[in-house]
């Protein structure tokens, strides 16, 4: 059990920081960047498996990973973009797409039906995390500036 | 004390290289109108859409002016975003001065950060990390490690030769579909469908449907409707390039496969 959560977590770490290649994420940020992936992955990943709701697993996650990226971009002076944009992949229904269009296309009505709205409830999770986690004042990340390690 | 003129032209010419890069809407005209503040433009006033700024300064004095910029949705590019992110802080401190600026803006558009063989590098360890997440076993992280190099590989040629983005998109599922499911043939024991989730991922448009989240969250309805169909579009590409396969397996090998 615990050995496969600090797999998923160097999984997920790892992963996250080769899409933040792949976007051109600043040398010095790819380590944060993979931080925020992991922390949004690991969070999903222990609400899945204690049996919570796919879009309050993705509502929890997003907004965790938000915050964090936020927090981040205070403390390395640098747009909360470039954390937030690579943090959130390992989140985004690539999954859902693939089986929602295979399902389709196999004629399984019931199946597509499910996956598609699997796919449609973990975006407006997404969509949620992402507004609560912008809905935290600046003025509190603002304080952390003074641990800012720029 | 530089005039108007060249003022708000370095402002948007910043703010076009941001948009371009994907910044969100309100953190562009936020720079825009930063910096015309602090070098004591009066009247301004700057208007940015997902792909095009309106911007214009001094209005009612001699030398008013204003500009309007085309900007296309182009790729992402958080590196340049970071950089232009210094640069503003610095001009609106006027810790760099305009001519400093300008040099720095087109230093800026050349830089590359990594090169091809690390980006391809990178796609291939994010596939195949996200196949085995998605619940794949490490061989089929493998598998998508190098579907993801080939992918990458394809997707730059694409880009070389400004395919549209719709095409490059069906194009390149359909692509990894095809490859997974050859691999399937040789008769190594790959779950195929994980193969495809890892190997896909480079083009879910995670990217577009943040972006689109955020505007519509600054109240930007416009442009993050613009983001949606784009992320929208995408998957539906992706959507149709994992079927144009799936129906030539069955074509050609009586659907027994899948």
């Amino acid at each position: 059990m615990i050995l496969n959560f600090i797999i998923q977590l160097a999984v997920s770490f790892v992963a996250t920081l080769g899409f933040a290649i792949v976007f051109f994420a600043p040398k010095a940020e790819l380590i944060y960047c993979g931080l925020t992936g992991a922390l949004g992955w690991i969070i999903y990943y222990c609400m899945l498996a204690a049996d919570v709701h796919i879009a309050v697993a993705c509502i929890v996650a997003t907004a965790c990973l938000t915050i964090l990226a936020r927090a981040f971009a205070v403390l390395r002076k640098n747009p909360a973009t470039v954390y937030l944009l690579t943090g959130i992949f390992p989140l985004v229904p690539g999954a859902g797409i693939y089986y929602t269009a295979y399902y389709l296309f196999m004629g399984n009505q019931s199946m597509f039906t499910s996956k598609g709205m699997e796919t449609f409830m973990t975006a407006g999770g997404i969509v949620f995390g992402i507004i609560f986690g912008f809905s935290i004042p600046q003025k509190l990340f603002s304080r952390l500036e003074r641990f800012s390690v720029k | 004390m530089a005039d108007t003129k060249e003022i708000l032209t370095l402002a948007v010419e910043i703010g076009d290289a941001m948009l371009r890069n994907g910044a969100e809407i309100y953190r562009v005209e936020d720079v825009v109108l930063r910096i015309l503040e602090s070098y004591q433009v009066e009247e301004y006033d700057v208007y940015v859409i997902s792909n095009g700024i309106f911007a214009s300064a001094n209005e009612n004095r001699e030398d008013a002016c204003s500009m309007i910029r085309h900007v296309p949705l182009g790729a992402v590019d958080l590196g340049k975003l970071s950089v232009l992110n210094q640069l503003t802080r610095d001009l609106c401190e006027h810790k760099c001065s305009v001519s400093d600026a300008w040099d720095r803006l087109d230093a800026c558009k050349e830089q590359k950060l990594y090169t091809k063989m690390l980006l391809i590098l990178g796609c291939g360890l994010g596939c195949g990390g996200f196949s085995y997440l998605f619940g794949g076993q490490p061989i089929d992280a493998v598998v998508a490690f190098f579907i993801g190099i080939l992918e990458k590989m394809l997707l730059m040629n694409f880009a070389k030769h400004k395919l549209s983005g719709v095409l490059s998109n069906v194009f390149a599922s359909s692509f990894v579909t095809i490859l997974s499911i050859l691999v399937l043939l040789t008769g190594l024991p790959i779950m195929q469908d994980k193969v495809v989730i890892g190997a896909i991922m480079p083009l879910v448009p995670g990217i577009a449907f943040t972006t689109s989240i955020r505007d519509f969250y600054n109240g930007d309805y416009l442009s993050g409707t613009i983001h949606l169909i784009d992320a929208l579009l995408t998957a539906l590409c992706i959507a149709v390039g994992v079927c144009i396969s799936i129906w030539l397996s069955h074509q050609f090998g009586g659907g027994a496969l899948l």
